[in-house]
Order: structure tokens, then C-alpha cells, then sequence
């Protein structure tokens, strides 16, 4: 893989044929776009919202949308646009962060375990077992009943709930590349175990995680949304889609629109990862790769 | 009696339905099950913790409690004073220390034997020995003594003017058997006076069954069941589908659209209870009488009455509610936001400072008010972060003083002493925001002993304008009770001290 004279790779990199193929899964391009949208709008949510989350205006409370408000307003006259708007960045960054900081901890857990084997391998995928044990949200809402509900203890227990998810994956993944004839190679000619890991190992090692990764944010924005409607993750009067829904819930009968739009937001979010995931997924399977890339070999 | 505490259940119910994807709502028992058709069928929004009366705090046991205990007098329905019950009458020596209540005769407990004074004074000395939650009614009290099995003696070491609502206020001083807790599981079983009794109950519904040798007479109906149904979404429905009978579980944002529904009939009275705000004396800068006259004053009442409470409530400055005899009218605090800011300036505190705000999502209409403070305080540079905690956490942190400022409510106070005496003498018993002014403890003392109702009002009214001044609480406003039931339905009154009695009702 890392021979300079003869150029042993493809003349494409491998990211940009991936790419490539993506581009080429309509369903999976659109769920990209639309999440890149999202994660625009996100970003920028001060810009994009007509107003403050938090503005009320009592005397201006549960209005139908209407062209100054197009998602209505909710109990206390805020403007569901904005709140929407703002609980997007709630949702994303808890989504982002939660999942990223799963990744690194799961991802390396799971390296060392596949890698080293023996002792290891036991004392962490064990350890790991022990918390695959706890149902997901159950896990994380005895995490947040300890440490209090809030938004940054929201993406420590999400994190710590997919942990093992990373780590078992990694693992996996990795039992299959390490007894590969270029990692026996490598190793032959004296590569350190960290030249290994890092250039040989987790690279081929990484299409599983990178799918995991993109299903994991849907759930992460669905476990954020569930522990947010229990009350246990953003506080009010932040806004949050989880949040939203369970405040427009005492509302339903008589404004609709309290618990619609925010319930839509979660539904297009989580739908539009788990089409990227499943897109991911093809496109980074050799097999399928191959069939998809007109090769057929 | 405390805001309901046993709500925690309800929030793990609350829970459980969200897991299962809320189909396990229908599992209340099927239309018409609980036996006959002349069985009301009530909707209340939590299972009782427990159906020991001298134990629990909880209102959804009282919710059944009422209808199966008698206490020696009872408030009258209309405006709550005490007329008689077990008690035919009573009289009180020329000192004041001694009463004496005559028993009415020819009444049996629901396991058939007769009640006589033993009985009064076995559960009274069951609550002052075992020091029980409502011990401190019995505070004065220095004897209960049997004279002869028809006559009560209550002796008192002061004057004490409102010993009949300290006895009779709710069913937590109901009179239960001699040896009933030797004999029966009180937390489960229950063998009173009352016109029914308590037949089961389980996770769905409890069940009661008119008892025919009542001594105000048999009942109408033949029994109630209550069912648990916790959104009042459902609970609504049911009623409009004739499923349940009777609710207390309505939202007052339906208040007004019921109004005009022909298949519900609906009430509302203005109850006793009353919604505060309280901040911690211990913690600085709350503990600045002019930080805290800041608040009060940047805090717009009405808004927060008409965001929680939709039309259901009226905004108050102290505790107890107009309609009430020891109503004192003053209001200081006029929601203005420069002259709150020009407090805050004068009191010396810089800010912006941070103030956490603890309500619990046992009572959402205290998130809402908590959201409408926080918007309120941000003008004069407090930010609020309100902290949305289950009640049995919200309980612990209240008692371990570990709280910026919280706010919950009170439930059927009856008597002015019990508004303002527990709460704000210093080391009242539910003083948990550490308020002490001497002059405040010297007037809540006298008036407990004042006999004169006019002189007595006067020390409370006095008491009341340091405390809303001091802003020892923060008073916002006192709700409406709201109950709706099926048209036709006979014989029910609605009651500012949320007491719910079946005994007169008559079924469609």
C-alpha cells in the first residue's frame, strides 16, 4: 500500500471512486443533500430563524401557521420556525458529538482488542458485553438520572450507550484484515505495532465503522429527541425536536402544529441518515462495489 | 397537605406508556368493567401510593380516602367551615383548654362493629405517638381522653381557635378502629365509617362499594370505580365517550372549547391552593431582601397565571384567595421592569448573575410558569436555568437545601395557619428557604391562640404583608379547581378544597 516507485494503487483514490459511486445511488445523493441542508442550517440557525427560540409573546400563543408564522406558534407565542430551527443545532450537535466521541473511544477499543488479542481482547470486549447488556435508552437514562439531566450529559450517555457498538464492529473488522498478507508483510520487515494499526490495519479496516457511524447518528438524533421528551436531556426553554413534542402533546387536540413540525424534523433527519447509511453500505461492500463499479469480474 | 407526592409512579407509568408506544393506554379496564350499571366510573390521573390515611400525603389516596373515612367534623362543602360528623357536637370550656365533643350514635365501621370514643382516641394517639406527618396539628394538644363511650375530651395547653379545622380539615385525621393497624394492612385494606368501602385495587383501578349501613344513609350509587388515566387527553375522551363518568383530569387550556361541549359538563371554583416561588435564603445573592423585592417586582404575575393556567387561575400577591374570609388584599408589586432593574442596581449585586429554578414535571403547568419567570428575569439581567427534575429528586434537593429557588405549590389549606405558619416561622417545619423575622413569629404565634376571628385576621393580615414584603415566598396565583362530568349526574358538588365526595351522587 505504501510503496512509492511503482504506483501500486488505483490512479483514483479510493475516496473518490467511493464518492463516485455514491453520486450514482440517487436515493442516497438525495438523503446526502438533504442533510447537508439541514447541517446548513444548523450551523447558521441564528441566521436562518425569524426570530428568537425563546421570544414569547403570551398574547400571540397557540396561532396556526400562517405567513408570519409558518409553523404556528406554541403555548407561550414562541415562533415554532425558529424553535425548530435552533433545536436543529441541538439535535445535530448532540448527534455529531455524541456519535464522534463513540467512534474514537468504541474505535480504538475495538483496535486494540482485535489486534493484541488474548487478555485484552477479553478484559475490554467483556467489558464491553456487560454494557451491550442494558437496552440503549434504558442505559442512558440511569447515566443521566446520576449525572443530571442537561444537554452535555445528554451526549456523554448517548456516547456511552454506542460504545460497544464501535468497538465490537472494529473489532470484527479487524480479526478479518490483521492476518492479511500485507499486514504479515509489514510486520516482517519490522513495522512498529502503531505503523501497523494506523497504516495498515484500521484503514482496510474502516468501511464497517464509516457505515456504523452514519446509522449511528440517526439513532443518536432519536435517542436525543427520546431522553429530551422525558425530560431528562435540553432544558426548557431551549428548544429541542424531543422537547417540542412532548410540550405540544398537551396541546394536540387543540393546535396540531405544537408537535407536527418538530415531529417532522426528527422523522426527515433520522430517515435521511439511515438512506445515507444504507447507501454507504453498498458502496463500501467489495462485492457490491465491484457489481456497482460495471466490473463484474 | 402537600402538593401530591407519590407523582413519581405516575412519571414511571408516564414512561412505561412511552416505551410501549402508548398502547398500553387502553388497558384501563374495558368499558363498563367494574360491575353494575350503577357504578360511577371516575378518571383520576394517578394510583394512590397508599390507603393509610394517617401516613400518606398523597392526593390521589385522599381522592379515595374521602369517601371511605370519617374525621369529627368535616369543612362544609360551600365555604368550608366545620359542621358535625362523627362528632354530633362539641364545646369548649370557659379557658379555652378543654373540649369536649359529644359522638354521634349508632355508627358502625364497614367491618360491622360500633364506633365509640376508644376509637377516636386510639387514631389520635396513633398519630401524636407515632408521630405521624399531621403530629403537628396535634401541637397544642396535651391529652385526648375517653369520657364515657360517647364523649371525646381534647385537652390543649393554649387556646387553640381552630382546633376544628386542625381535626377535620382533610381525611388525614380520620378516625379509624381501635387496633386497626395491629389488625388490618393499612396501606392496603381500610375499614372506616365513611359511605363506601374499599373493595381492591390494583395498577389499573380502585375499586369501592357503597356501604348500606352508612349513618348518613346508604348511597345512591352502587359503588365507584376510579381508573388511572394519566393523559388528560384520554381521560377527556372517555368521558366524552361515556366510559368514565367523572374526571378531574382536565387541562385548563380545554377550559374554554369544553365550555360549549353538550356532552360534558363542566365546573370550576376557585380552590384554596395557591403557586409560589421560593428562593434560597443561604444562597447569595437570594438572600438580599432588595434582590429578591427585584424579582418579585420584575415578575409579571398575570402572565405567568394566563400562560400556566389559560383562564383557570387568578393571580395573587399573598397566599390565601379572595373568596376566603382572612383574604388580605395587598399587592405592592406592580410588574415593573425599571423600577425591578433599579433594585437590582441599588441592592449593589452585579449582574448578570445566574439563578437556577428547580419545578418538576410532575406538575408541567410549573415548567411552563418557570419558562415565563426566566423571559421575565432575563430583563433585569438574572438568567434563570430552570431545571426540570422528577418530584422525588425535586423533594430531596428541597430538603437538603440544595436549590437556587424552586416553585411548587400548596394544596386545601383551610385555616390561615396552616398558610403561613409551617411555612414561615422560622424553623417552620417546611421553611426550606431559612426565612426568620422575629416579628413575623411573634404575630403567627399570637394569632394561633387569638379566639376573635376579627383580631385574628388582623395578626394575619400584619404577618402576611412582612412575608410578601420580606418576599419569604413569592406568591403568584391561586388555580381554579376544574371537573368535568357526564350531564345528569346528580348530587355532586365541586369543592375549593379539592375534597371529591360521592356520597350524594346519582348516576344518569
Amino acid at each position: 500500500m505504501t510503496a512509492e516507485p511503482v504506483p501500486l494503487r488505483p490512479v483514483r483514490p479510493r475516496w473518490r471512486e467511493t464518492l463516485g459511486l455514491l453520486v450514482r445511488n440517487k436515493v442516497a445523493l438525495g438523503a446526502a443533500l438533504v442533510l447537508l441542508a439541514i447541517i446548513v442550517v444548523a450551523v447558521f440557525d441564528r441566521a436562518f430563524a425569524p426570530q428568537s427560540a425563546n421570544a414569547q409573546d403570551i398574547a400571540d400563543r397557540l396561532q396556526a401557521p400562517s405567513w408570519s408564522h409558518p409553523f404556528g406558534t406554541d403555548n407561550l407565542g414562541r415562533d415554532i420556525l425558529s424553535r425548530v430551527i435552533i433545536g436543529a443545532s441541538v439535535s445535530l450537535k448532540v448527534g455529531f458529538l455524541s456519535v464522534g466521541l463513540a467512534l474514537v473511544v468504541g474505535t480504538l477499543l475495538g483496535l486494540l482488542a482485535g489486534y493484541y488479542g488474548g487478555w485484552v481482547d477479553d478484559v475490554l470486549m467483556r467489558l464491553m458485553d456487560m454494557l451491550f447488556a442494558f437496552p440503549a435508552v434504558l442505559l442512558a437514562i440511569a447515566i443521566l438520572a446520576i449525572r443530571g439531566p442537561g444537554t452535555s450529559n445528554t451526549i456523554i450517555a448517548i456516547a456511552v450507550v454506542y460504545v460497544p457498538i464501535f468497538a465490537r464492529v472494529t473489532r470484527a473488522s479487524v480479526l478479518g484484515v490483521r492476518e492479511e498478507v500485507y499486514v504479515r508483510a509489514s510486520r516482517s520487515v519490522g513495522a512498529s505495532d502503531f505503523r501497523l494499526l494506523t497504516r495498515h490495519v484500521l484503514p482496510n479496516a474502516a468501511p464497517p465503522i464509516i457505515v456504523q457511524t452514519s446509522v449511528s447518528l440517526a439513532f443518536a438524533v432519536l435517542a436525543e429527541a427520546a431522553l429530551s421528551f422525558l425530560g431528562l436531556g435540553t432544558q426548557p426553554p431551549n428548544p429541542s425536536w424531543g422537547l417540542m413534542l412532548a410540550e405540544g402533546r398537551e396541546f394536540i387536540g387543540l393546535a396540531w402544529w405544537l408537535a407536527f413540525f418538530p415531529g417532522m424534523a426528527i422523522v426527515v433527519t433520522v430517515l435521511c441518515f439511515n438512506l445515507l447509511g444504507d447507501g454507504l453500505r453498498d458502496v463500501l461492500d467489495p462485492r457490491q462495489r465491484t457489481l456497482m463499479a460495471g466490473g463484474g469480474r | 397537605m402537600r402538593a401530591y407526592r407519590p407523582l413519581a409512579l405516575a412519571a414511571a407509568g408516564g414512561l412505561l406508556l412511552t416505551a410501549c408506544g402508548g398502547g398500553d393506554s387502553v388497558d384501563t379496564g374495558g368499558g363498563g368493567g367494574g360491575g353494575g350499571d350503577n357504578v360511577l366510573v371516575a378518571a383520576v390521573s394517578a394510583q394512590p401510593d397508599q390507603f393509610d390515611p394517617h401516613v400518606t400525603s398523597a392526593y390521589p389516596s385522599f381522592q379515595v380516602l374521602e369517601n371511605v373515612y370519617d374525621t369529627l367534623v368535616v369543612p362544609n362543602a360551600e365555604d368550608l367551615t366545620m359542621e358535625a360528623s362523627l362528632a354530633e357536637s362539641w364545646e369548649t370550656s370557659e379557658d379555652g383548654l378543654t373540649w369536649t365533643f359529644a359522638l354521634r350514635e349508632g355508627v358502625t365501621f364497614h367491618d360491622g362493629s360500633e364506633f365509640d370514643s376508644a376509637d377516636v382516641v386510639y387514631s389520635y394517639n396513633r398519630i401524636i405517638d407515632e408521630e405521624l406527618a399531621n403530629s403537628y396539628r396535634f401541637a397544642n394538644v396535651t391529652a385526648v381522653e375517653a369520657d364515657g363511650p360517647q364523649s371525646v375530651v381534647i385537652r390543649v395547653s393554649q387556646p387553640t381557635p381552630n382546633l376544628l379545622s386542625l381535626i377535620g380539615a382533610f381525611k388525614g385525621m380520620a378516625i379509624l378502629p381501635e387496633g386497626a393497624a395491629e389488625d388490618l394492612d393499612l396501606t392496603t385494606e381500610a375499614n372506616g365509617t365513611g359511605p363506601f368501602q374499599l373493595e381492591s385495587s390494583d395498577a389499573s383501578s380502585t375499586v369501592l362499594t357503597a356501604y348500606e349501613d352508612y349513618w348518613g344513609g346508604a348511597p345512591a350509587i352502587d359503588g365507584v370505580e376510579y381508573r388511572y388515566i394519566t393523559e388528560p387527553a384520554a381521560a377527556l375522551t372517555a368521558l366524552e365517550n361515556g366510559e368514565v363518568q367523572w374526571t378531574d383530569n382536565v387541562p385548563p387550556q380545554q377550559v374554554e372549547s369544553l365550555g360549549e361541549n353538550e356532552d360534558v359538563e363542566l365546573a370550576s371554583t376557585p380552590s384554596v391552593d395557591y403557586w409560589y416561588m421560593s428562593m434560597n435564603y443561604a444562597r447569595e445573592p437570594f438572600g438580599n431582601p432588595q434582590v429578591r423585592r427585584a424579582i418579585a417586582t420584575a415578575i409579571d404575575r398575570e402572565e405567568v397565571t394566563e400562560a400556566a393556567r389559560f383562564e383557570a387561575a387568578r393571580a395573587n400577591q399573598t397566599a390565601i384567595p379572595e373568596d376566603s374570609f382572612f383574604y388580605s388584599d395587598y399587592a405592592p408589586f406592580d410588574a415593573d421592569e425599571d423600577a425591578a432593574r433599579q433594585l437590582m442596581e441599588e441592592s449593589g449585586v452585579t449582574t448578570p448573575l445566574t439563578m437556577g429554578l428547580m419545578v418538576t414535571d410532575e406538575f408541567p403547568e410549573s415548567v411552563t410558569a418557570a419558562q415565563v419567570i426566566a423571559s421575565q428575569l432575563e430583563a433585569i439581567g438574572i438568567t434563570v436555568e430552570v431545571e426540570v427534575l422528577d418530584f422525588a429528586t425535586w423533594l430531596d434537593r428541597q430538603d437538603q437545601g440544595d436549590f437556587d429557588a424552586f416553585m411548587l405549590s400548596w394544596l386545601g389549606n383551610i385555616d390561615p395557619a396552616d398558610f403561613y405558619e409551617a411555612q414561615h416561622i422560622t424553623d417552620g417545619s417546611s421553611n426550606y428557604q431559612g426565612y426568620s423575622n422575629p416579628e413575623v413569629d411573634r404575630l403567627l404565634t399570637e394569632a394561633s391562640t387569638e379566639t376573635d376571628q376579627d383580631a385574628r385576621k388582623q395578626l394575619y393580615d400584619q404577618a402576611a404583608k412582612l412575608i410578601v414584603d420580606d418576599v419569604s415566598y413569592l406568591y403568584l396565583y391561586n388555580p381554579d379547581v376544574v371537573q368535568a362530568w357526564v350531564p345528569g349526574l346528580e348530587g355532586y358538588r365541586i369543592r375549593a378544597d379539592r375534597a371529591i365526595n360521592f356520597e350524594e351522587v346519582e348516576l344518569p
